[in-house]
């Protein structure tokens, strides 16, 4: 079965009156390493845990290899919470004993092949002595011996330090490069994305915005630069303007570059800061 | 996942490992000096035969030396489920959601279920073992004091009832599992552990108040209105008073036993003939016999365990919710 490794459709998940996902629909490539990025509070830790089964959606159905999640962790799954909880009063060594014990398919091999990574973790250590960086490993390398197919990351690069969140990254991307996994990753670090991911899954108040290649996508959306008192004219949509008193500057979704403007392709950053911006700005005007 | 619970529980075992050793310890070294007490006053038949037979200061001395000390170690197996509630209980799933642990958990291949139920059985067995071996030991100690300690007062006296039979375990069930409940409830430890101790109080003291209506007593009569129908201490006495001539309960007997000698009448020798011409013909007790105390026992323990299922159903409940 030629099954996308994840697929969510109409996908909803509803807090009482609170809307923390809403009708989502989008399809990870197999293989793929996809940045999952929104301001806070957009619903990305939502959606991963509706990935794992963590949670029940209100609506809709997100299945992984064509197989529907239902309140259970799909075998091929592995999620990298936000918290990286481990046993604290636990030796590395197990943790990875625990793994283990709760997992029908387990690769001792190679979670420890993980953690011998880089400046490698000492498997005697207890988890509550570890550095930020160290137990971030530590948890990545108990995900990864479940051997998924699909790895979920909730920001697994929040509070470590540039040398830690480098090594992280490279220990993901190793992942990917030897055994095809697909990923998915939030992270406020547009920087760092932009280094690992091939395509963007953009999240606001629970929507879809975009999604898609970055390539693709940064080759469909224009920034341009023009006076200030000429006014916009455009076949694209704009996302975000802003003015200063001299010029106006705009993102623009799809169409032709606009004539007697000045126009190029955004990067990563400038595109997903495009967008939160925008959020900003409306959440701004409702209130 | 069995190893795992225990390796998580380790601290909690070996905490409670030690208190065993050290209570069990405390208890024999008490007992064996009770023991040589006895033997030294020459009580030693005394304590089989009953305190009618040897009154005097050799046993006096005993009493005010040990009495109390016993009524402690029944204090202490009547507190020991509540320990097990507050500190195994309550931080079961409360510790793990506190600390997001339980993630780990519902993202790997385990189900909840499971989870639940080895985190369940795994911690319970040590905290009942911990009940039932201290409850045996202090038994074996006031055994050992016979008619001359707690258990000359029947099995009904409240401190031996609750200290005895299978008691301790229900209420060490009950508290346990509200415990857990609690905890999963709240997610939090200090909450679920001060709300198990409050409840287990309340709920404890209510039943304890309620639980001789739990079996229809046995009315026993004495012909002789004077003296009262019941005469051991062993049965617990639910209800006493007066029968008239047609065998029917009076109501208000206060004024028909006024039989003391009124000014100049002459004094009041024959109790049974003044109060039987007042209308009070028998005088009766309603009473739990002494051997129906397993059967009591057995009856407030299956209130305490239908408890413990309802706290079952609503952690499972609470965790199947649980994100």
């Amino acid at each position: 079965m030629n099954a996308s490794p994840v697929r969510a459709e109409g996908l909803a998940k509803h807090f009482g009156r609170l809307r923390a996902l809403d009708d989502c629909t989008f399809e990870l490539p197999e293989g793929s390493v996809t940045g999952l990025v929104g301001p806070n509070g957009a619903g990305k830790s939502t959606l991963l845990s509706l990935i794992a089964g963590l949670a029940r959606p209100t609506r809709g159905e997100v299945s992984v290899h064509g197989t529907p999640v239902r309140g259970r962790m799909h075998p091929d799954v592995s999620l990298l919470t936000q918290k990286r909880p481990l046993y604290e009063q636990f030796t590395v060594r197990e943790i990875m004993r625990a793994g283990a014990a709760m997992n029908d398919r387990w690769s001792a091999a190679r979670a420890f092949e993980v953690l011998d990574l880089l400046a490698g973790v000492d498997p005697d250590a207890k988890v509550r002595t570890l550095s930020a960086g160290a137990r971030t490993q530590v948890a990545i390398a108990f995900a990864l011996g479940r051997l998924p197919k699909v790895l979920l990351l909730d920001e697994p690069l929040s509070d470590l330090d540039p040398l830690a969140r480098d090594e992280t990254l490279r220990i993901v991307m190793t992942e990917v490069a030897e055994r095809g996994t697909t990923v998915l990753l939030s992270s406020h670090l547009l920087t760092d994305l932009g280094d690992v991911c091939d395509h963007l899954l953009l999240l606001d108040e629970g929507r879809v915005q975009v999604v898609g290649d970055i390539d693709e996508i940064l080759g469909d959306h224009r920034v341009v630069v023009g006076p200030a008192e000429v006014e916009l004219e455009t076949d694209g949509v704009v996302v975000d303007s802003s003015h200063t008193p001299r010029q106006t500057t705009a993102l623009v979704r799809g169409g032709s570059a606009p004539s007697g403007w000045d126009s190029t392709h955004p990067d990563l950053e400038a595109l997903v800061m495009g967008y939160l911006r925008a959020s900003r700005n409306r959440k701004l005007a409702r209130q | 996942m069995t190893w795992i619970v225990w390796r998580q529980q380790r601290p909690v075992f070996i905490t409670l490992a030690i208190g065993l050793v050290v209570a069990v310890a405390a208890v024999l070294v008490l007992r064996a000096a009770m023991v040589a007490d006895l033997t030294a006053r020459n009580l030693v038949d005394c304590a089989v035969k009953g305190l009618e037979s040897c009154r005097g200061p050799a046993s006096n001395d005993f009493l005010n030396a040990w009495f109390d000390k016993m009524h402690l170690a029944q204090g202490a197996v009547i507190a020991a489920p509540a320990l097990m509630g507050v500190f195994v209980g309550a931080p079961l799933f409360a510790r793990e959601f506190e600390q997001g642990t339980h993630a780990l958990a519902f993202t790997q291949s385990v189900s909840r279920t499971r989870w639940m139920a080895t985190k369940f059985v795994v911690a319970a067995v040590p905290a009942l073992l911990f009940v039932i071996v201290f409850q045996v030991v202090v038994h074996s100690w006031l055994d050992a004091a016979g008619e001359l300690g707690p258990l000359a007062t029947g099995p009904f006296y409240f401190t031996t009832f609750e200290a005895q039979g299978v008691s301790p375990v229900a209420y060490t069930l009950f508290a346990y599992t509200f415990g857990m409940f609690a905890g999963a409830l709240f997610k939090r430890t200090l909450v679920a552990m001060s709300l198990t101790l409050g409840l287990f109080i309340a709920v404890r003291f209510v039943l304890t108040g309620t639980r001789e209506f739990l079996i229809t007593p046995t009315r026993i009569v004495s012909d002789d209105p004077s003296k009262p129908a019941l005469t051991d201490s062993g049965p617990l006495v639910v209800d006493s008073g007066f029968l008239d001539a047609k065998g029917a309960v009076v109501a208000d007997s206060a004024p028909l036993m006024n039989c003391a000698s009124r000014g100049d009448e002459p004094v009041v020798t024959d109790f049974a003939a003044c109060y039987r011409k007042n209308g009070l013909a028998q005088s009766y007790a309603d009473i739990i016999p002494a051997e129906q105390a397993t059967t009591l026992h057995l009856l407030e323990a299956s209130i305490f365990a239908g408890l413990a299922v309802l706290f079952v159903l609503g952690s499972v409940w609470a965790v199947r919710r649980q994100v």
